[in-house]
């Protein structure tokens, strides 16, 4: 099994079904998984903020900063890897806020660049854990699809 | 109160806090190091920064305006030979490998200390205030009070963190609802403790209430939200999570947007990678924080 690691603005991808894709400390960065079943091959993306139009050079040299470049960014390499896109299913967790927070709203901004995205493209979120004000670190394994968000010392599945 | 008068007693016995030393000791036995790059390292390690200011501010050193910066402090000292002294005497023997109160992983509370210190620089930048130098050595200390507390005094952070939930309180709420003291308010006694100026201790200490402050302050103001966006951006979060309140009018006296704060942890996020090398060294085992 080799466990590779997304740090923030990152991506990694894998077709070998023995791998664990993992990320830690997701505050109000958002944490999404997508898995293809049939071809083996799933991704996850730690995107930074909602928008590319935030930092538009940022976004030219690394799209996984942001959730609505990062995201297709990464359906995109999972079809170069043989996924079609009709059979990706999508889990995403992160997205907390400071408590009390009304201004940044950085990590409900971050989901809901996520929803406008797959609306647009038709696409249904299967499982999702986030909000709140707890960290959490997420992981896909490629053998399944299986996602495990864990968070203050507990685990469940998405 | 009890636990209170038991954490202040703490405080008052701690010598230092655990720190890169090992590796800046290895950079001064070396004649081909350079002294930028220890300089480098000392700015981005809490405890390196802190011994520093510590002991050049003493009166052996005196005379002269408090130091604030881990380059000012270099700059004044001169020699290696007599910061090798400081690196040699002003580490306490009792390293660290992890927080374990907070749960904080080796090497975490280190990577959350620095983000904290560059985000209150570059929001500085960003609203293009002239901010001191010193707003980064602030940044780097804040947190301070949570090593002293996670390893000296293993405060159960479960029961904090369960009474902060419970209730709706923000985690150094629940902190002073438990212990009496929140980790904030040990931070800057034990700095204050140490003789380091109050241009950085002030910051330290009401960094999570700046509100409270008897002053209003552009580097506490600076440090409280570089603490909110670290934690918003995710490095080195603890137990404690997000679990803090942003004061409003900090945002508003500085006239906050969600789009200067994404620019600026955009910004912080690209730097961290540049320093990434520094966290992998401090990881090591000569450097367990």
């Amino acid at each position: 099994m080799t466990l590779h690691i997304v740090t923030i603005s990152d991506m990694k991808l894998s077709s070998a079904s023995e791998d664990v894709i993992v990320t830690y400390s997701l505050g109000s960065c958002l944490g999404v998984t997508a898995h293809d079943p049939k071809a083996g091959v799933g991704g996850m993306v730690h995107c930074l903020l909602p928008h590319a139009g935030a930092a538009r050079e940022k976004a030219r040299a690394n799209p996984f900063m942001f959730v609505n470049t990062g995201v297709a960014m990464m359906v995109r390499r999972l079809m170069d890897r043989g996924a079609e896109k009709r059979r990706l299913v999508f889990k995403a967790a992160g997205g907390a806020n400071m408590r009390g927070d009304n201004l940044f709203n950085t990590g409900e901004r971050n989901f809901e660049a996520l929803g406008r995205l797959l609306e647009r493209n038709s696409v249904t979120l299967a499982a999702s854990d986030v909000g709140g004000v707890v960290p959490r670190t997420m992981f896909l394994h490629l053998d399944t699809g299986r996602v495990v968000v864990r968070s203050l010392g507990e685990e469940k599945d998405l | 109160m009890i636990r209170r008068q038991e954490i202040l007693e703490t405080v008052s016995r701690v010598v230092a806090i655990p720190s890169c030393a090992g590796k800046a000791a290895a950079l001064l036995g070396d004649p081909a190091a350079e002294m930028s790059e220890l300089a480098r390292i000392i700015e981005h390690d809490p405890g390196l920064t802190a011994n520093l200011l510590k002991i050049v501010n003493a009166s052996f050193f005196g005379g002269g305006k408090p130091m604030r910066t881990a380059g000012e402090a270099i700059s004044r000292l001169g020699t290696l030979e007599v910061l090798q002294f400081i690196l040699s005497t002003g580490v306490a023997p009792s390293f660290v490998h992890r927080i374990d109160g907070y749960d904080l992983a080796p090497s975490m509370h280190l990577q959350h200390s620095v983000t904290v210190a560059m985000a209150a620089r570059e929001l500085g930048k960003a609203l293009g205030l002239d901010a001191p130098d010193h707003t980064f050595t602030a940044g780097l200390l804040s947190g301070v009070g949570k090593i002293l507390l996670g390893v000296y005094v293993q405060v159960n952070a479960k029961a904090i963190l369960d009474l902060a939930m419970e209730e709706g309180l923000s985690f150094d709420q629940a902190e002073d609802a438990v212990l009496g003291i929140n980790h904030a308010e040990v931070g800057g006694i034990l700095l204050e403790s140490w003789g380091l100026p109050p241009e950085i201790t002030g910051p330290v200490r009401h960094h999570l209430r700046p509100d409270k402050a008897p002053e209003i302050d552009t580097v506490l103001d600076l440090v409280h939200i570089g603490n909110a966006l670290a934690k918003m951006i995710g490095v080195g979060l603890g137990v404690d999570g997000l679990n803090y309140v942003p004061s409003v009018a900090v945002i508003q006296r500085l006239g906050l947007t969600a789009e200067i704060v994404d620019r600026v942890c955009a910004n912080v996020v690209e730097e961290l990678r540049s320093v990434r090398h520094l966290f992998v060294q401090c990881a090591e085992d000569a450097c367990p924080l």
